[in-house]
């Protein structure tokens, strides 16, 4: 399937039933409003990231994923860049992390963004639920706004 | 002493299973089970639901199959208007099953399975994976993960979402098909051809080297059911049931979703919350059979597509009668793509898909109604009733894992017995065993999702549960 390059596609993961789980999807479809006469910005929202996405990647001139995450403190706000790795034992079917799917990219496809990196937003609780926890909802508008000036640093190509 | 050999959780499933191994004191395989340690609800929890709800509650259950569940939920909700859909409705939603059904069988055979068939029962668990296969061979890889694309765009295209789409509905589908979308399909289907001839290539090429499990992966004679169309030729969403005697021959026909209760029952075992489908006139367990794409190729006699009718032809030369050896469910998955891509490609060659009378629009006309069709594993059947108001006062829905289940457990216990001698086991003699579970593609549960990372262990427990040895991966 041929697929147009977008200069900078975004990977979101989570359950929007799963209280915080759901933050990515929620910062995905912001993005896609914020930026939504932008041609260059391609938005995917999952509940999980599985191996064919990485074809989607590979094809793009840089992704940002983005994700909860259960191990940082609740409603902290991070990004780090992302280097292929090798398979954790026990993923590899049903979903996949970031530097999983980067290295099913290369291997697959013999090509990667210049450019991957991961926002993430420390979940305070991922119990059954569609409200985020205080600590998320108040970590939103730095989210909002570290995810602004990626997206736009990876348009203008300067990231 | 007798010890208890568990797998928890196996594997490269859909859902979560485990599977015990009871040695007795000579270190003898005694009994196995596989055991579905999930418990879901969806029959109790729909009740009170109006009735027009069900389709896309139902979807929910799985992530991988929502479709089949949409469209077995439509019938039955049909059943209780007692409407007839459009003929343009009824093709959609075969290509939406279909597409459905390509990109399962990719999941299973690429995802799940080609690590052990390509690389080997025997090889390192760390690189017995999707990483493993794409290392191994990138060509086949490739075709995997196009495939699965293939069958999850169309769904895309047609009903807006790729899980959990909403787009049928009791009466038909919500919106007609656009040509842009038709011939955005059409367009991807010289890919698709490619990708499964590869596959099937490749398969033919590594099956040969796996004669001693073909001959112990649940390979005994059992009966087979499946849809089949009047033609006798191969069938997912209408039709009617067939079943088959372990020889062959026909011991039920036209079995249609508002008699499917009286042919079949349901049994409980103590170790599963699955329960065990039986053919009722032979009761439990002799009346148990297996359903999904072996069956529906040891009964069907035409494919209705000349080359996935080609691949059936050579299927059928695998044995006199039907192929009994669960293994092959990996052969007739790969012939089963072949045909849903020629299908699709046939059904959207009929200007009359591009029709905008999609929906047939009714009440409550009868208080129960059920709908059947061939999801990826095999037939799935909803049963519901419904008060005058059409809100569910009862639900009964029938899966495909549970109708395999008998003949799952069996095929441990023949594996079990083969590969583990007095006590001993290795790893890959376990996976063995696990393979046997992946050659059916349960799918147990996949609206669940695991937050981490799923381990295998493996205990050997005294009959007083002590832990003898362990092995994690």
């Amino acid at each position: 399937m041929a697929l147009t390059m977008p200069r900078c596609l975004i990977l979101a993961c989570g359950n929007t039933l799963r209280s915080d789980d759901g933050i990515g999807p929620w910062l995905a479809e912001w993005a896609e409003d914020r930026f939504r006469s932008e041609a260059g910005l391609r938005v995917l929202a999952r509940q999980q990231w599985t191996p064919e996405l990485a074809e989607e990647i590979a094809h793009s001139e840089s992704v940002l994923f983005i994700d909860c995450s259960a191990e940082s403190a609740p409603g902290l706000v991070a990004i780090i860049e992302i280097q292929p790795s090798a398979p954790t034992p026990g993923l590899a079917t049903h979903h996949l992390g970031a530097p999983e799917l980067l290295t099913l990219a290369r291997e697959l496809y013999d090509s990667l963004p210049r450019n991957a990196l991961l926002l993430t937003v420390g979940a305070g609780s991922i119990e059954l639920g569609e409200e985020f926890s205080e600590p998320v909802l108040d970590a939103i508008p730095r989210a909002c706004s570290l995810l602004e000036h990626t997206i736009l640093q990876s348009l203008r190509g300067q990231d | 002493m007798s010890q208890t050999i568990t797998i928890d959780p196996v594997t490269r499933l859909e859902g979560h299973g485990k599977i015990t191994i009871q040695l007795n004191g000579q270190g003898e395989v005694e009994d196995a089970h596989f055991h579905v340690t999930q418990v879901r609800g969806f029959e109790r929890f729909s009740q009170g639901r109006p009735f027009y709800e069900m389709p896309s509650l139902m979807a929910r259950i799985c992530g991988i199959c929502p479709v089949s569940h949409l469209i077995a939920s439509a019938k039955a909700c049909e059943a209780i208007m007692s409407v007839r859909i459009p003929h343009t409705a009824a093709q959609l939603r075969r290509i939406l099953n279909l597409a459905q059904m390509v990109q399962s069988h990719a999941l299973s055979f690429f995802y799940l399975a080609s690590p052990d068939l390509l690389l080997g029962m025997e090889s390192d668990p760390a690189a017995r994976n999707v990483f493993g296969v794409v290392a191994a061979k990138p060509e086949l890889g490739r075709a995997g993960v196009a495939l699965r694309r293939f069958g999850q765009h169309i769904i895309e295209l047609l009903a807006n979402k790729r899980i959990h789409p909403g787009w049928v509905v009791p009466g038909g589908v919500t919106e007609p098909l656009a040509a842009a979308k038709r011939d955005e399909i059409l367009a991807m289907l010289p890919e698709a051809y490619a990708n499964i001839g590869l596959a099937l290539a490749a398969y033919k090429q590594i099956a040969s080297t796996f004669k001693p499990e073909i001959e112990v992966f649940a390979n005994f004679p059992s009966l087979y059911m499946s849809l089949i169309n009047e033609d006798e030729s191969i069938e997912f969403t209408d039709g009617a049931l067939r079943m088959i005697d372990a020889q062959g021959n026909i011991l039920d026909d036209g079995i249609t979703a508002g008699k499917f209760s009286e042919s079949i029952g349901e049994a409980v075992e103590n170790y599963s919350y699955t329960k065990f489908a039986y053919y009722k006139p032979l009761g439990y367990p002799q009346g148990s059979y297996r359903v999904g794409p072996l069956a529906r190729l040891n009964i069907v006699k035409s494919m209705g597509t000349p080359k996935a009718e080609d691949e059936l032809a050579e299927f059928k030369q695998l044995a006199q009668g039907p192929v009994e050896s669960s293994f092959y469910y990996h052969h007739a998955r790969l012939v089963e793509i072949l045909y849903g891509i020629e299908k699709i490609e046939q059904i959207l060659s009929d200007p009359l898909i591009l029709d905008k009378h999609v929906r047939a629009i009714a009440g409550v006309n009868r208080l129960e109604g059920a709908g059947q069709a061939e999801a990826p594993r095999g037939t799935l059947m909803h049963n519901y009733k419904v008060d005058e108001n059409g809100l569910i006062t009862w639900a009964n829905l029938v899966i495909a894992t549970g109708q395999n289940n008998n003949a799952m457990n069996n095929g441990v216990l023949q594996a079990a017995r083969h590969y583990v001698k007095d006590g001993k086991f290795t790893e890959g003699v376990l996976n063995r065993v696990e393979a046997v579970i992946r050659a059916f593609d349960p799918c147990l549960s996949c609206s669940s999702h695991a937050f981490g990372q799923m381990p295998l262990v493996l205990s050997l427990l005294s009959p007083d549960g002590e832990v003898l040895d362990q092995v994690i991966r």
